[in-house]
């Protein structure tokens, strides 16, 4: 544990805000604003420097920075739009994509013809229980225990909405392709 | 010739590796991710590379899981990158 007050920001910098790429790309998934999420990764870092003590050395500081931004932002940034889960009752369509463009583009080369944009609006649009899992996992390449820590859900329930992220994200991007002619 | 079709797909469902089609495909993703143990990636591994169903999907869901994660990473802005270290040092400052 650090000694000096100094000792302390170095160790901080060195060990936690290597993460910070991470974090803004956590918060723009969040918050999908630029504005909006660079206020969110200011209060996490100032939250997380402040709980500096709390955090035990050796274990997994990127997960430990995502929970609080997590945290963070469930009571900040989002107390006005308290939207109820709409996930298990939704009819998720679970049928993947391969299906309907095996014949035509068994490659998924189709995918790669959308704008970045496109991409990430369509993240976006995820609902959150699937949003987060999705970029935590795809975007920053997290593990399904790391992802399972950061929401405090059991690993059994990340996996299923990862995949169902997944399916829906492909499914909208099939169906952004096939609008703008794409894949036919 | 459908009786053709009925024995090549009863011939490629006999479990290459150990695992049938329906397994590989509910353990695809975790195949894709590296979050399974040894022994189930290689019962996997050899049946997607034996079977003529699974081997495509396979690469397309692989093709696709590859496609988001090069999806653009920003880098954090310079400015947002300076305010965040001086608030540290403001924090330390302050104690």
């Amino acid at each position: 544990m650090a000694e000096s007050a100094s000792g302390k920001r170095e160790e901080f910098e060195r060990e936690a805000l290597v993460h910070l790429d991470t974090l803004y790309n956590v918060a723009l998934r969040l918050c999908g604003n630029a504005s909006d999420a660079e206020d969110l990764v200011q209060d996490t870092v100032t939250k997380a420097y402040r709980s500096w003590d709390k955090y035990e050395q050796g274990t997994n500081c990127r997960a430990w920075l995502v929970t609080i931004m997590r945290n963070t932002f469930i009571n900040q940034f989002r107390k006005e739009s308290k939207r109820p889960s709409s996930v298990e009752f939704d009819a998720v369509q679970d049928i993947s994509v391969f299906e309907e463009v095996q014949e035509r583009d068994p490659e998924g080369s189709f995918f790669h013809l959308i704008v970045d944009n496109e991409v990430k609006r369509a993240i976006q649009e995820l609902p959150e229980e699937f949003r987060l899992p999705v970029v935590l996992s795809d975007v920053e390449g997290l593990s399904y225990a790391e992802i399972a820590e950061i929401l405090g859900l059991p690993v059994g329930t990340v996996k299923s909405r990862l995949f169902r992220g997944r399916r829906r994200l492909q499914q909208r991007l099939y169906e952004y392709a096939l609008e703008m002619g794409y894949i036919r | 010739m459908n009786a053709f079709w009925q024995s090549l797909k009863g011939r490629m469902s006999k479990q290459p590796g150990g695992i049938d089609c329906k397994g590989v495909l509910a353990k695809l993703y975790e195949y894709i991710d590296g979050e399974l143990d040894e022994e189930t990636i290689e019962k996997v591994r050899v049946h997607i590379e034996k079977c003529k169903l699974c081997y495509p999907r396979y690469n397309f869901e692989a093709a696709f899981v590859r496609f988001l994660g090069e999806q653009g990473r920003a880098s954090v802005p310079d400015e947002l990158r300076r305010r965040v270290f001086e608030s540290i040092l403001e924090e330390e400052s302050s104690n």
